[in-house]
């Protein structure tokens, strides 16, 4: 613990050097941005802004690019409550009550709370992180192959059992992104893998142009494809003195902030989506404990203040497997992963004993972008509001300009735009066809790890696959992974057996049903 | 269901391609063993979703919301920059590239997007070249 602090104390110095604040301030305001502008998320952004890390070094550019993932969580909750757009998925549940305090006319406190409960929360994640990164790192060195592979199947189906609608489709695309990784070398004997003696290819599928691809270029299109009525909203920007909430509303926000935190904090450490949950259980325990649960979905501030918080702690939780482990348990830390391997850093259980100044630094410096933003989002808020007021019909060109200019820098390769624009395509259709594109990237990102570390196995094995329910680790991690396979089909059997079952007679039902499109 | 046919061709394809590299053995799996084995599951998840799909006789997946016209010329717009991208140079793509997605967007009038366009170009141009240093390729204005 003490031997921590004083690493934190050493990554401070580093994360307060000049240039580190300014990336920091860069990634803080760029997030802010993405997350405000409806339909650009956080994976496009940092999918956009890899390019421009190039030239500085890894821990800058993980500053940089840290920024913009909790940056995008501030940012996301301004168009939740002042248009009723999610600025990114994980502000979707901020809609219901923050949207309706702007239409009473208390659009300002709601944004000061999202904001304050971001601040606590985060800050409060992060101190989770420098006690728990460091003794969790040292249990993980005893992972072998065996474990790192069921570990890996394990995210891979968790995190399908998550997103989107359907199982079955979200697993085809993490196959995909699996077959997609093994183009190129062969990590193991070096042999060229269904490169068609196009050198090109020997390199592998190039992450970026995926990842700016499916998530940017993909969703560009969507937009593109909209009627010119649909595309364009309308924010009502609230004036900087009506910002500050009341001493009420701190009073009643402050214990939604709190339990937020530790709902978020948790929630990040499991594979998946961890924001997007995170809100959801921490808006449905806000509506079970409040004493006045009539006033969610009217404008009640728990219902803003218990999921921003959610989201932020979840945000900064969800570093923890990535640092500790190397596998990243959601999307956009897979993104992150991609970035960190294309600047020669290899996350793992070695990281911190390796790279004590990358990781220490990285964490100083989200404990001051977490003050940055706080700064920026409350006095600012009306300033990147106005931001909503840029036309889409011209936001949607510059950052496709963005996108090209960006692909073309990783490597000066017109191929590479190329395949930028097929899998924007690509993505676009899958859009269409209701796939997710996040299994795909995590996929891409694992494949290579995920193969190595089978092949390692079954070597290490002589040919004996009992190697994989032979070790306690990799066996609970393989039970865990079937039972999330078998999830669906339990949940189906529990739900045909109580259609089966005579409903009760009238006056034995409970006393009220969820508002239509709210979380129980 | 054209989703799970093309998911399944895909790990056919896969699969069959796997077949022409080694496979090596159980004990030390070659280069085409990871890949055949994922080409199958592909399949079989591709087959399983086809039947679901069958068996529920669920209709057809709806179609992206919006126009398909204005997609094709976007995607049309930016693979035209692409194969002009180092013979007209960057400079020129950019002006024209916005030109043209403003126009598709419907920004009508040519003064307002030939003016959005240039304004973008000189900025890109000051922020990836003069800024950060991109050696983006020059094309017809290299003098």
């Amino acid at each position: 613990m003490l031997e921590s602090l004083q690493y934190l104390a050493g990554g401070f110095v580093l994360a307060t050097t000049f240039q580190n604040l300014l990336y920091c301030l860069i990634g803080a305001v760029v997030g802010t941005l993405v997350g405000i502008l409806p339909g650009l998320g956080p994976i496009a952004g940092i999918a956009l802004l890899i390019p421009a890390t190039f030239g500085l070094n890894p821990t800058s550019a993980l500053i940089m690019l840290s920024g913009i993932y909790y940056g995008a969580m501030y940012g996301g909750s301004t168009t939740s409550i002042l248009i009723n757009v999610p600025g990114e998925t994980a502000s979707v549940i901020t809609c219901i009550d923050g949207y309706q305090m702007a239409q009473q006319g208390r659009a300002g406190p709601a944004l000061a709370i999202a904001a304050l409960g971001s601040f606590v929360a985060g800050t409060v994640a992060i101190f989770g992180l420098v006690l728990l990164a460091p003794p969790l790192a040292e249990a993980a060195l005893a992972f072998g192959p065996p474990e790192f592979a069921s570990l890996m199947v394990f995210g891979f189906v968790v995190l399908s059992n998550v997103t989107g609608s359907s199982l079955i489709k979200a697993l085809m695309m993490a196959v995909v992104g699996l077959i997609l990784g093994t183009i190129g070398m062969d990590p193991v004997s070096g042999n060229a893998r269904f490169t068609f003696g196009y050198a090109y290819l020997l390199g592998g599928i190039e992450f970026v142009a995926v990842a700016i691809g499916v998530f940017g270029i993909g969703e560009i299109l969507v937009n593109a494809a909209k009627p010119a009525a649909q595309l364009e909203q309308h924010a009502l920007v609230p004036r900087f003195r009506d910002l500050y909430p009341s001493l009420t509303d701190l009073k009643r926000a402050i214990g939604a902030i709190l339990r937020g935190t530790g709902i978020g904090f948790g929630v990040g450490l499991v594979p998946g989506p961890a924001p997007v949950i995170a809100t959801y259980a921490a808006y449905t325990v806000e509506k079970r404990l409040s004493k006045h649960p009539e006033e969610f979905g009217r404008g009640a501030i728990e219902g803003v203040a218990g999921p921003e918080a959610a989201n932020n702690a979840a945000t900064q939780s969800a570093f923890i497997p990535l640092f500790v482990l190397g596998i990243p348990f959601g999307p956009v830390t897979a993104i992150l992963l991609g970035a960190l391997l294309i600047h020669g850093v290899t996350p793992g259980p070695l990281l911190i004993a390796e790279n004590p100044h990358l990781f220490w630094a990285v964490v100083a410096s989200m404990y001051i972008g977490n003050f940055i933003l706080l700064l920026l989002n409350l006095p600012f808020v009306p300033l990147f509001a106005n931001m909503l007021r840029v036309p889409k019909r011209i936001l949607l060109p510059l950052v496709m300009l963005f996108c090209v200019t960006g692909m073309f820098s990783v490597n000066n390769s017109v191929p590479d735009m190329w395949m930028m624009l097929g899998f924007g395509a690509l993505g676009y259709v899958l859009r269409g066809w209701a796939y997710e594109g996040a299994p795909l990237l995590l996929g891409l990102v694992l494949g290579p790890k995920l193969e190595v570390a089978f092949r390692q196995s079954v070597m290490i094995s002589h040919g004996d696959f009992g190697i994989f329910v032979n070790r306690p680790v990799s066996l609970v991690l393989l039970l865990a992974t079937a039972v999330f396979l078998l999830l669906p089909l339990i949940k189906r059997a529990v739900r045909s057996l109580r259609r089966k079952t005579p409903p009760p007679p009238p006056g034995e039902t409970g006393s009220s049903a969820p508002a239509q499109g709210q979380p129980r | 269901m054209p989703a799970a046919i093309a998911l399944f061709a895909f790990g056919a394809v896969t699969a069959l391609l796997s077949l022409l590299l080694h496979l090596g053995t159980l004990r030390a799996p070659d280069s085409g063993f990871f890949p055949l084995v994922l080409g199958v599951m592909l399949m079989a998840l591709a087959a399983l979703h086809g039947v679901q799909l069958y068996l529920a006789k669920a209709p057809a997946a709806p179609a992206a919301e919006g126009s398909a016209r204005q997609v094709v010329l976007f995607v049309g717009a930016v693979a035209l920059a692409t194969a002009l991208f180092d013979t007209l140079g960057y400079t020129l793509v950019s002006f024209l590239l916005m030109l043209g997605l403003l126009q598709v967007l419907g920004v009508r009038k040519w003064y307002v997007s030939g003016g959005i366009a240039l304004v973008s170009a000189a900025a890109a141009q000051v922020v990836f070249v003069h800024w950060l240093k991109i050696p983006l390729p020059e094309g017809l204005l290299s003098f």
